[in-house]
């Protein structure tokens, strides 16, 4: 069995990535822990496949028209990327943030907002919410750009507070109002021809164009406004800045962070009602928001060092989201090294799995947690995680199956197979029943060295794809 | 006595359009010997309707669309050129099938030829595609980092080059172009220069290097030649049109300047409530992010091109294949004295 120190490494670049292999977790482990944590939160990304590469064989991947496109592309920066943590945090905040294709029919603007992510997702969480307030998607999904002086729309406003910073229970309606009229005059550039083209899915007459903030001061009510106890002729920054500094703010943040990257909290709604799974770890992070000035990566360099993340209670508890399942499998499989025309059919599978990105079903975002998995959806991941690592062609398998082979030497048992396997799939850690499970395979198709055929590998390691360990992270 | 040289934008044609009258994604473009224009639709891998090819002419007629996305006869997946012979007959390069078609100009599926492979008569992403004066074609077998030649029937005639970086090296090269004076250039997209050969595949010079400055290209997808030698590139990487002079000295560039087509203005007078909208907009202006970031400017402002993929000389005009704004730009170059 893998040292724990393998393990923890593999549990941590589970959950800051989409999962390493052995090779990989031997390398981070000689670094140390914490160096890796270090190197995580302050390395920028390689991507093995640039930009250019994709855009000439996939033009659609990078200036998207459609729906689906700027979700492939962002998956195969997943995939592609030699630290994927950067994507990983665009995932958390797109959860969060949730901003659908359903009503902006632009995908540009879509990819923009995820970079925007990538760009401001681990810095000061008061840019973050600006950003986020200026950002053309955000504005044409809740309707910001329809917020006028004397007539306002309050669905920002109240999203800002319910969903994206407070949460219910911290704010009256009254506050939620004099938020809207905060953020009167914060609107897209040409907005009456970019909604037009989004209201009637018009790509004419050359495609779709992307889009920018405009603030127009004729539009702003700049009167005074009374939010949360304090009072001033507020704009939109004043009252991101008031919002930053509440409790309820740094505990609703702290409780997305924990649920994302330690445990799988409740959904959402159910907050003011269910206390958090670690209260005391909520606390922390908490004091560490204040603490680091709001500062996103700060509270995650004190998470992934804690004792609350580094235990093993923890370990394997989440379930994987659709796209961490993929983008994990696909990681390991290593079969779209360079662009192809199966990428969007493999991409697609995260929708049948009930994420679709970039087009989220509600401004809450997904359900995580249990909530991935239903009859329906089970059969689509146990389908597509068996299929693509029982393939022996892929690159990624090929190399796995041909380390199983030499490693095995003249040392063969069942036990020592399922071992091997288990670590080089990323130091996997499988219950009694499952390992008895892969005991009683071995038992009946493999007696010794000789029956280490690609075949008989290949259905182990499609057995390996179908159970419920590997369904988690 | 100086002369200063520029090209100017005559008009625009062409609108996105996933079916019939458009484009979508159009990578390349050919005329056969009536002047009609066949538009190669690249099309995209979650709406395949745009992989078709779009029949029109100089003063934006429309006369039809054929082919489609699939493995028959006929069909393609990733077409990525289109040239035509001497005798009418249209060649589809299709990189991801590893094939040739031949149609007749109404559609008529003729033959095909060649698979995946690295041997004679095989291909590992068939691009660019062009015919010299003799009828034989010239195909850039791009991830083979080579030029395969054949006859007007698909036989195979000879080969040169390799994939490397040296000169007369190819790496992921994309579009070829036949100049009078028996001289090919091709693109080489992936070692950012146009590379300039005999037809029997003797290196001659290559031109550019790589950059984002004026007389430097970045992934250049294709060149014409004037009828003074001259150098047109499609600038892919930097999305702009740029000019060198026969002894590879840089003259000019331009960044786009599409209009209205006439498509596209039939398209807005018939939907008054986006044509009113679009002319209270303001369609050029300034931001910080397009600071060496083009690709984000040209999403932005719709007149500049967007990932041009082919250039064609016609009659004194220069057609660009302005591909992720679906349309086709048109120019001419003017001297003045």
């Amino acid at each position: 069995m893998s040292s724990n120190e393998i393990l923890l490494m593999a549990h941590l670049m589970r959950r800051v990535g989409f999962g390493s292999t052995k090779d990989e977790l031997n390398k981070y482990v000689k670094k140390g822990y914490d160096n890796q944590v270090d190197e995580i939160l302050d390395l920028e990304p390689n991507y093995e496949v640039s930009t250019h590469m994709i855009n000439r064989y996939q033009p659609d991947y990078e200036s998207p028209m459609g729906s689906s496109a700027n979700g492939a592309t962002w998956l195969y920066r997943m995939v592609w990327s030699d630290f994927p943590f950067k994507d990983k945090i665009s995932l958390f905040w797109h959860g969060i943030f949730a901003t659908g294709y359903a009503k902006l029919a632009n995908g540009y603007v879509l990819a923009d907002q995820i970079k925007m992510f990538s760009n401001y997702g681990l810095g000061n969480y008061q840019d973050l919410l600006l950003q986020l307030s200026k950002d053309p998607a955000m504005i044409i999904w809740l309707d910001n750009c329809e917020s006028h002086k004397g007539a306002i729309n309050e669905n920002y406003g109240r999203e800002l507070l319910e969903l994206f910073s407070m949460g219910t229970g911290n704010y009256t309606e009254k506050d939620i109002k004099e938020v809207a009229r905060a953020f009167t005059g914060w609107t897209i550039a040409n907005k009456d021809y970019m909604t037009a083209k989004s209201q009637r899915d018009s790509v004419w007459p050359y495609g779709r164009l992307a889009m920018h903030f405009e603030y127009k001061e004729d539009d702003h009510d700049g009167d005074e406004k009374t939010f949360l106890g304090e009072t001033g002729k507020f704009n939109g920054e004043d009252i991101i800045e008031i919002i930053c500094k509440q409790k309820a703010t740094a505990k609703f943040i702290s409780r997305h962070i924990y649920s994302f990257f330690v445990e799988d909290e409740p959904p959402v709604p159910e907050w003011p009602y269910k206390k958090p799974n670690n209260p005391e770890a909520i606390e922390a992070l908490s004091e560490v928001y204040f603490d680091k000035g709001y500062n996103i990566k700060e509270m995650l360099r004190f998470l992934f060092k804690s004792k609350f993340f580094k235990s093993e209670k923890v370990w394997n508890k989440r379930v994987k989201s659709p796209i961490e399942l993929v983008a994990g499998t696909l990681r390991i499989t290593k079969e779209f090294h360079r662009p192809d025309k199966e990428q969007s059919l493999t991409n697609s599978h995260t929708q049948f799995m009930g994420q679709h990105a970039m087009n989220p079903p509600s401004v809450e975002g997904w359900h995580w947690g249990t909530e991935w998995l239903d009859s329906g959806t089970v059969v689509e991941r146990v389908n597509f995680s068996s299929s693509k690592l029982g393939n022996v062609n892929n690159l990624g398998i090929r190399k796995i199956i041909d380390n199983i082979k030499s490693n095995i030497s003249n040392q063969f048992t069942p036990e020592f197979l399922i071992e091997i396997v288990l670590e080089e799939l990323g130091a996997i850690i499988v219950s009694k029943t499952t390992k008895e499970t892969l005991n009683d395979f071995v038992k009946s198709k493999i007696d010794s060295e000789k029956d280490l055929t690609d075949d008989n590998l290949s259905e182990f390691l499609q057995l390996v794809g179908a159970m419920p360990e590997y369904q988690r992270t | 006595m100086t002369t200063s040289f520029k090209i100017e934008s005559r008009k625009t044609m062409g609108i996105a359009a996933m079916q019939g009258r458009g484009f979508y994604y159009p990578f390349d473009l050919s005329f056969d010997s009536n002047n009609r224009i066949y538009v190669l639709g690249r099309g995209h891998d979650y709406d395949t309707r745009g992989c078709r090819i779009t029949v029109m002419d100089m003063n934006e007629e429309y006369h039809g669309t054929f082919a489609s996305f699939g493995t028959q006869d006929g069909q393609f997946m990733w077409p990525s050129s289109i040239a035509i012979s001497n005798s009418d007959k249209i060649y589809v390069s299709d990189e991801y099938l590893n094939k040739i078609t031949i149609m007749t100009t109404e559609g008529k599926f003729i033959s095909s030829f060649g698979q995946f492979g690295k041997g004679d008569g095989e291909f590992d992403g068939p691009n660019g595609l062009v015919f010299d004066n003799e009828n034989k074609l010239y195909i850039v077998d791009h991830r083979n980092g080579r030029i395969q030649v054949f006859d007007e029937e698909g036989n195979f005639i000879q080969k040169f080059s390799s994939q490397g970086t040296s000169e007369g090296n190819l790496y992921l090269p994309w579009g070829i172009t036949f100049h009078s004076d028996d001289r090919l250039y091709v693109s080489d997209w992936g070692n950012h220069r146009i590379q300039e050969f005999t037809t029997n595949g003797e290196f001659v010079r290559s031109v550019g290097s790589k950059g984002d400055q004026e007389e430097n290209i970045l992934h250049p997808s294709s060149c014409a030649i004037d009828d003074k030698g001259n150098i047109y590139i499609s600038d892919w990487g930097n999305h702009k049109l740029k000019v060198f002079d026969k002894e590879g000295d840089f003259l000019c560039s331009n960044r786009g300047e599409a209009t209205l087509s006439e498509w596209a203005k039939d398209f807005l007078n018939t939907n008054v409530e986006e044509k009113e909208a679009r002319l209270k907009s303001k369609l050029v202006f300034e931001l910080e992010s397009f600071k060496n970031d083009p690709f984000n400017e040209s999403a932005h402002i719709e007149k500049l091109f967007w990932c041009p993929t082919s250039l064609t000389f016609h009659k004194g005009n220069l057609l660009i294949v302005d591909s992720s704004r679906h349309r086709i730009q048109v120019y001419n170059k003017v001297y003045k004295i």
